[in-house]
């Protein structure tokens, strides 16, 4: 008999943890909104909501494409499958300038390379800017959507040497350092509103403006989660474990969204 | 201008980036996610020009490469990698080690480096964006002084905006589905920065899938991007974004990609693969034959044809 219990993989549970992941991001979105969307999970997670709960979204790409309804998974942000069936082409400043700048975009997807307890988010460098150790893509679209969308969700990887103490560089705004610094700093609206990782979902605190853990996946313990953190990260009394991907969302996304697993793996 | 000159615009690629793209130039290209000027570019690094300055939002395989051969000095950009085949190493090895030399670069974000681009092309000194507040991208300057500058709006709103500076071009490089041979070029898909890019030129060259008699173009004019006596100079490239995508055209060759993101890793690799694919080929028209006739038929677009409009009156 096994002296304790080991937690269940989500492979062992039937879905992947990239699975789980593009699900989470699909369900921060409500019907009708418009979001802005990037390269990878964010994508699945924008196609497989509007197959579901959300029919009226909006998915809007940087490189113009307004209400896109892709029939394959796209490759990038700028892919030509995007173009047929949408409702508009522009550029990016017809989607940065005047939907995003102005204000007409609910939510925002980024990824990150590090982030801080106050959701700012590093895809710049790691170690000196002038002596980089890493060197990152930079901000791409994601300073733009991080200042200017109404929230924005957050979906990266997770362990200790990305959820840091002080990120390197501060590619895209989170709430800064606290209460008020967004509304100091000039930023009309917006701030991030979940971190999604493999292991857990994240929220922000309304007062503080820091992250606490709202759920944790399926089999993940918290402790595995407090390891994974750089900072004593704020886990409430009552957290819950997030919902596990129901069968009609897991066949949508498999036969829908990724069929050949680009992203899903 | 005279029927002659007009006809002159009419080049071969390595004619056109020898008399247009001149070491130490400010160079810009196109295309986020699709229709890269990857032929301009292949030959830009057989010509080995040196000490370039490359401006674009989203840079890929094309800056990798230019990096990677010794022909760039400085970017201006905010986006460095190869999307979803990963990160873009030549780039890192500059960076991090300075092989094959140390390169500046002084980064906005994708929505900045458009604006910057507009405001070269309207002739205006700064533009004014809403993103990059409270950021990093404001407070670390490479060779930008000032970068950007914080200014609280002069009509008294209350309201912060930053002003960043033109960044005009000296050359400009498009890649377009066609135009006509006095340069007309019609773009459609996804317009990316391209049309504030490409006008931030003081020079414009075009490559283009095909170039159409004029009439096809003066039938849909709304489709034209950039008017032709803007354009100095127009090559006649089919494929010439592979392995990016042309909208009508041709599809993206992802294997083509992923290999490249494979090998560009170790540095060694990396030069074989030039060796094999750039320096190795005389031009595109021997780059496209290695690549074999199935691979490119396999690549062409179906047809989703658009509905016509009536531009009567």
């Amino acid at each position: 008999m096994a002296t304790e219990a080991v937690p269940s993989s989500p492979e062992s549970r039937g879905y992947k943890r990239t699975e789980l992941m593009a699900i989470c991001a699909a369900r921060e979105i409500r019907d009708g909104e418009t979001v802005f969307i990037g390269t990878g999970l964010p994508m699945l997670g924008g196609m497989l909501a509007k197959h579901t709960h959300a029919r009226h979204c909006v998915m809007i790409f940087e490189s113009g494409v307004v209400d896109a309804r892709p029939t394959r998974t796209p490759l990038s942000i700028g892919d030509a499958c995007l173009v047929p069936g949408s409702s508009m082409l522009g550029g990016l400043v017809e989607v940065f300038g005047l939907l995003l700048q102005r204000g007409d975009v609910d939510v925002g997807f980024i990824g990150g390379a590090q982030i801080d307890r106050f959701g700012n988010l590093n895809t710049t460098v790691i170690g000196r800017y002038d002596r980089p150790k890493v060197r990152l893509p930079g901000s791409g679209g994601a300073n733009d959507i991080g200042s200017l969308a109404k929230r924005t969700v957050i979906m990266m990887t997770q362990d200790a040497r990305k959820f840091v103490e002080r990120i390197d560089y501060i590619t895209t705004p989170g709430w800064l350092d606290g209460p008020g610094a967004r509304e100091k700093a000039g930023l009309p609206r917006g701030g991030p509103s979940a971190v999604i990782t493999d292991l857990g979902i994240y929220r922000f605190d309304e007062s503080t403006k820091e992250m606490y853990l709202e759920s944790h996946h399926p089999g993940v313990a918290v402790e595995e989660i407090r390891g994974n953190v750089a900072w004593d990260l704020h886990v409430p009394a009552t957290v819950r474990s997030t919902k596990p991907p129901t069968k009609r969302e897991l066949r949508v996304l498999r036969t829908k969204c990724d069929p050949d697993g680009l992203f899903l793996g | 201008m005279a029927e002659s000159e007009v006809h002159d615009k009419l080049m071969s690629l390595p004619e056109a980036v020898r008399t247009f793209v001149a070491d130490g130039c400010r160079l810009r290209s196109c295309g986020i996610g699709l229709r890269r000027a990857m032929a301009f570019v292949y030959e830009i690094i057989r010509q080995r020009k040196r000490d370039l300055t490359f401006v674009i939002s989203g840079m890929t395989e094309d800056a990798d490469m230019l990096v990677g051969a010794g022909c760039l000095e400085r970017i201006e950009g905010s986006y460095f990698g190869l999307e979803a085949f990963g990160l873009a190493h030549c780039y890192r090895r500059a960076a991090e080690q300075g092989i094959p030399r140390r390169i500046e670069v002084e980064e906005y974000s994708n929505f900045g480096m458009t604006m910057r681009f507009m405001a070269a092309a309207m002739g205006l000194p700064f533009m004014p964006v809403r993103s990059h507040l409270g950021s990093d991208l404001i407070r670390v300057e490479s060779f930008r002084h000032p970068k950007a500058i914080v200014l609280d709006d002069p009509f008294g709103t209350g309201e912060k905006v930053a002003l960043l500076p033109p960044c005009p071009a000296d050359v400009a490089l498009l890649h377009a589905q066609r135009c006509d041979e006095d340069g007309n070029t019609q773009v459609w898909g996804q317009l990316g920065d391209d049309l504030w890019g490409t006008l931030a030129g003081k020079k414009i060259l075009v490559s283009v899938e095909e170039i159409v008699p004029t009439k096809v173009i003066r039938r849909d004019p709304n489709r034209t991007l950039i008017p032709g006596f803007r354009v100095n100079g127009i090559v006649h490239q089919p494929f010439g974004a592979h392995p990016y995508q042309v909208q009508g055209y041709y599809d993206a060759d992802a294997r083509f990609r992923k290999e490249y993101a494979e090998r560009s890793v170790d540095l060694e690799a990396w030069r074989a693969w030039m060796d094999e694919w750039v320096y190795g080929v005389h031009d595109h028209e021997e780059y496209l034959k290695k690549l074999g006739d199935d691979r490119l038929t396999g690549l062409r677009a179906k047809k989703v044809l658009s509905g016509r409009v009536n531009y009567g009156y």
